[in-house]
């Protein structure tokens, strides 16, 4: 359990927290200029979370989302930190277990992240927009579990899984990609286990 | 560089309030009119704020950071118009599509909150600059890395959007193409996001190192160069604002009882 | 005891297998200037961190020996608390900023904040070094703003604000243009009046001799030689460490001018002194043979006067601006053949704005820009981009591949050449630029200065009929800018059409058959090295130096 949520504090783990945010904001910026179909912003918590462990995911899934509502004036968007939270932690923990390794080992930790968003989201969509969720293809269909006469909470759900499932497997693929290119340097210097050792 | 931070620096009374006076307000309007649970309490509330963004000369600054709302909110009037679980007595009819009472009820609700919600918070954001709140919350408490974190999030992302045009140049000139079909364009996307990655990630080392030079690990009590002491004016509106949720609940309590 | 004391240091970075540090012992007294130079590799930056407790406690890895600084030993203290003693500046100026802080003078007050200095203790110290070092008038601009001369002053600023008693100054202008350079040599100056020990580290071995008290030498993390700079500049087998030996030092030593110690100069105040003692040595009196060693006067062979050259790019009335009405480039006319041609200037003087305009990244407000028939404005940049090759100046743009000969090849897949065909060309590009041996490694495990290599490998092996160089030498020991030379030779021998922006004047003297002086979007002089870096009032106006090599010439006999 220990070794987990073991986690760094020292400078280098902090400096990483906000060029993660960066890259979040990045992967939205750039999927919105070649016009994307997704949100791809994301891939910041998760390279935050592989490499810093989940507290360090956590920090930066929470940061993000603050730091976005005061630079959109959304605050409804302060309370999906909740879901950021749960994406940076659960990425962490499946990092920490050995789910980052492969390319198949990181798909299913994306499903996993992608169904922690959906239970976290899905109260909140309920709560503050009746259910939606914004996206054209996810919205269709809480329109049609709702004309079905299927409660909010099921419909809500459904939607949300359209939505975020696939969002989710694609940002983690990326985020793969990109942590299989970094420099085995860089990786030590995130590593909570890193001893002096003496050549004396 | 362009800030990415929504400030306004028009030294009005607003941004002389203290930023907590300011939270305070953002969570009265928030928790009254829930607690109030009726339409009215709502309207009150965007009436203050709107009164508030007015006279603090920030109106025109807040409707860009509303509008992306009412397309969200025309789709929950849709969907819950037509479709809500609880539908009964119709309200209107187009066309073919017919509009339900409870359920435009419903999505009013939904809407004015939303609309509540944002408009308290823009009399926050508008007005307060990010630096300073740093500073008041690493002076009441919370760790000076949290307070790097957020100041340096709004230095960082101008200047990795910045290097965004130069990778695209970079990686046309060799002849990538960023246009076309839907396949193509995804294709670009990782030539496009890598190198921004890579290099903020390695350049974090550096930072680090920058940081460590200039004491970021002294474990002593931080200082300051500016103050930004809560007036008499802070105080009296706190406490405006505290009696007023404190009064809502009572009110709701005895709404009950009875 | 001495101020600074170095015992058998050794240390290894995590992973790595050699030792970056191998037995290190040496003394540093109170208020020395200590210069440490070598070629790229060698250990200097590792050392300089050592001083400070980087090295070991940031990076971990093994390490032995010992440190003590002022009685200090770093390895039992902390960051923390050693950087209260001893301060850091290194090259990149944009990471040395905090990257919190929204002004330059609260960019300043970071380190001091950190350490609870009291405010009104904070602004006296803020405002003195400010004054000293010339940046009060940027006190309140936002420090990315600035330029990287500037910049670097504002971190060598946030530095001396904590008022340290060592500054290590890690290549702090490898980065720069002249002007930024001259800048931060500006106030390395006022440190030295300061008194504090200094330890700098930089490629510039001609602005070395004239500061150091002592230099140190170093070779695979070894310490090869801690000296007086006169005595390791002296060193006839310089070269085999990576450091090119000085032109003065050189051209004293072929007409025998030695000081007084039996050693050559090695500034060019030593030379101008010993004018009287040698008065009747040719360096002194034979004019002409010294102008043609230092090619203050053009040798011409045959080869260079029956080459034909035929028009490239045809530029006419090419006019620019990104903001309505602050033109960066007024109304240019210019014909490009295929002799290397370097483009020098000021930033700002609108140097990339015309490189990226022949390259077709911008398109021309007024005027038209032709690639032999072709009018670059009708044209997309990715089609253009197998006949025009831009390696833009930080690599870091641009790769993005897990392997050295990946990252290579993808230019030429991206313009339709068969697998196999980009692979030869992206063996052949990486042999030019001597990185066959890391074909398969990672690019991002490689230094700065190899993936410059790399992005200029990936550039020839589209084999463009143009290729563009950004600040090549930028980040290159000597080593780096011969490669860099051959590089520009063989491309020129396949006639090709090589256009580089270069800062570094001796490299574009020895390089270049023709050299672009511009200034405020216009062209100043166009001609020779010979022909350019004669005109003063040019070289003034655009703000250029000449090559230190031309500098002697025009020195004694001007």
């Amino acid at each position: 359990m220990n070794k987990l949520f073991k986690t760094k504090l020292d400078a280098a783990c902090i400096v990483l927290i906000p060029v993660c945010i960066g890259i979040n904001y990045l992967g939205k910026l750039f999927a919105s200029v070649l016009k994307l179909p997704l949100w791809l912003d994301g891939i910041g918590t998760c390279i935050g979370a592989t490499l810093g462990g989940p507290i360090i995911g956590a920090i930066v899934g929470a940061a993000n989302n603050i730091i976005y509502g005061l630079t959109t004036g959304d605050n409804i968007t302060l309370i999906y930190a909740l879901t950021s939270v749960g994406i940076g932690l659960a990425v962490g923990i499946m990092a920490r277990l050995g789910f980052m390794e492969t390319f198949l080992k990181a798909l299913i930790t994306s499903v996993v992240v992608g169904l922690v968003a959906v239970v976290i989201s899905t109260p909140l969509n309920v709560l503050f927009w009746g259910g939606t969720t914004g996206n054209v293809w996810g919205d269709a269909l809480f329109a049609a579990t709702q004309s079905a006469g299927m409660p909010v909470f099921l419909g809500s759900l459904l939607d949300e899984v359209v939505v975020d499932v696939p969002d989710k497997i694609i940002t983690l693929t990326i985020a793969f990609l990109v942590l299989k290119g970094l420099p085995t340097k860089l990786i030590s210097m995130y590593n909570a286990d890193e001893k002096i050792e003496s050549l004396d | 560089m362009k800030s990415i931070s929504l400030y306004v620096d028009n030294g009005t009374y607003l941004t002389k309030l203290h930023p907590y006076t300011k939270l305070l307000y953002v969570m009265t309007a928030i928790a009254v009119s829930v607690i109030i649970g009726n339409i009215w309490g709502f309207v009150i509330f965007i009436g203050l704020s709107l009164l508030a963004l007015t006279s603090g000369k920030v109106l025109k600054k807040t409707f860009p950071l509303i509008t992306f709302s009412f397309t969200i909110i025309l789709v929950i009037f849709i969907i819950h118009g037509m479709f809500y679980h609880e539908n009964e007595n119709v309200l209107f009819q187009i066309w073919k599509l017919t509009f339900y009472k409870e359920g435009v009820l419903y999505a009013t609700k939904i809407g004015l909150n939303v609309l509540n919600m944002l408009l308290a918070f823009a009399v926050f954001v508008l007005t307060t600059k990010p630096d300073i709140l740093v500073e008041e919350m690493e002076k009441s408490g919370f760790s000076p890395k949290f307070g790097y974190v957020v100041s340096s999030v709004f230095q960082i992302i101008p200047e990795m959007t910045g290097t965004m045009n130069t990778i695209m140049d970079a990686q046309k000139s060799r002849g990538m193409e960023t246009e076309g079909n839907l396949m193509t364009r995804a294709k670009a996307f990782l030539p496009l996001i890598s190198p921004v990655v890579m290099s903020s990630l390695i350049n974090t080392r550096e930072r680090a190192i920058a940081l460590e030079v200039r004491g970021f690990g002294v474990k002593r009590k931080k200082t300051y160069l500016r103050e930004f002491k809560k007036q008499k004016q802070d105080w009296i509106l706190m406490v405006v604002f505290l009696m007023a949720i404190l009064a809502s609940a009572v009110w709701k309590v005895i709404v009950c009882l009875l | 005891m001495s101020f600074i004391e170095v015992e058998n240091l050794k240390y290894k970075y995590p992973h790595a297998e050699n030792l970056a540090l191998d037995d290190l012992s040496f003394f540093i007294e109170r208020g020395e200037f200590i210069g440490i130079i070598g070629e790229n590799g060698a250990g200097k930056s590792t050392l300089s961190q050592a001083f400070m407790g980087l090295v070991p406690h940031f990076y971990k890895g093994a390490y032995g020996g010992k440190i003590v600084v002022d009685g200090i030993e770093v390895k039992k203290s902390s960051v923390a608390e050693l950087c209260q003693k001893v301060g850091l500046v290194f090259q990149n100026p944009f990471n040395q900023l905090s990257g919190a802080k929204d002004t330059v003078y609260h960019e300043i007050a970071f380190g001091l904040q950190n350490m609870g200095v009291p405010k009104e203790e904070m602004e006296k110290r803020i405002e003195d070094v400010l004054k000293l070092l010339d940046i009060e008038a940027y006190k309140d601009r936002n420090p990315f703003d600035l330029s990287g001369g500037q910049m670097q002053r504002v971190a060598i600023a946030s530095v001396l604000v904590m008022r340290p008693e060592v500054m290590i100054l890690d290549e702090p202008t490898s980065q720069l243009d002249p002007q930024g350079t001259e800048e931060v040599f500006k106030a390395v100056d006022t440190l030295t009046e300061l008194g504090i020990t200094i330890i700098m580290i930089e490629q510039k071995i001609e602005k070395m001799a004239a500061y150091c008290d002592r230099m140190l030498l170093m070779k695979e993390g070894k310490l090869i030689d801690f000296d007086t700079p006169v005595k390791i500049l002296n060193r006839s087998d310089l070269a085999d460490y990576g450091v090119k030996p000085l032109f003065v030092t050189n051209i004293c030593k072929k007409y025998g001018v030695k000081k007084q110690d039996g050693l050559y100069p090695i500034t060019l105040e030593e030379v101008l002194e010993l004018k009287e003692t040698y008065s009747d040595n040719l360096l002194f009196t034979d004019k002409e043979q010294l102008a043609v060693e230092c090619h203050a006067k053009a040798v011409k062979t045959e080869a260079i006067e029956h080459k034909a050259y035929e028009t490239i790019f045809n530029v006419t009335d090419l006019s620019f601006q990104y903001v309505e009405n602050t033109p960066v480039l007024k109304n240019i006319n210019l014909t490009l053949d295929n002799r290397p041609t370097a483009i020098i200037g000021q930033n700002g003087a609108g140097k990339t704005t015309l490189v990226k305009l022949l390259k077709g990244l911008l398109k021309p407000v007024n005027g038209t820009v032709f690639l032999k028939d072709t009018n670059i404005a009708e044209k997309t940049v990715a089609t253009l981009a197998g006949q025009v090759g831009y390696v833009f100046q930080n690599p870091d743009d641009q790769i993005f591949k897990y392997s050295v000969l990946q990252e290579v090849m993808f230019g030429p897949l991206n313009i339709g050449m068969t697998p196999k065909e980009a692979e030869e060309k992206a063996m052949e590009a990486l042999a030019l630029v001597g990185l066959s041996d890391v074909k398969d490694r990672n690019p991002y495990d490689l230094e700065l200065n190899e993936r410059k290599m790399i992005a200029i490998a990936s550039v020839v092996a589209m084999n463009p009929e143009v290729i563009i160089l950004d600040e090549p030498t930028i980040a290159q020991d000597d080593k780096g800018r011969e490669i860099i030379r051959t590089v520009i030779d063989k491309m020129h021998e396949e006639g090709k059409l090589v256009i580089a922006i270069l800062h570094d004047m001796d490299f574009v003297e020895e390089c270049f058959e023709r050299i672009i002086v511009m200034a405020k979007g216009e062209i100043l002089a166009d001609g020779t090295a010979q022909e350019v870096f004669v005109e003063d009032d040019v070289l003034q106006k655009a703000r250029v130096m000449r090559p230190y090599k031309m500098e002697l010439y025009y020195q004694l006999w001007k």
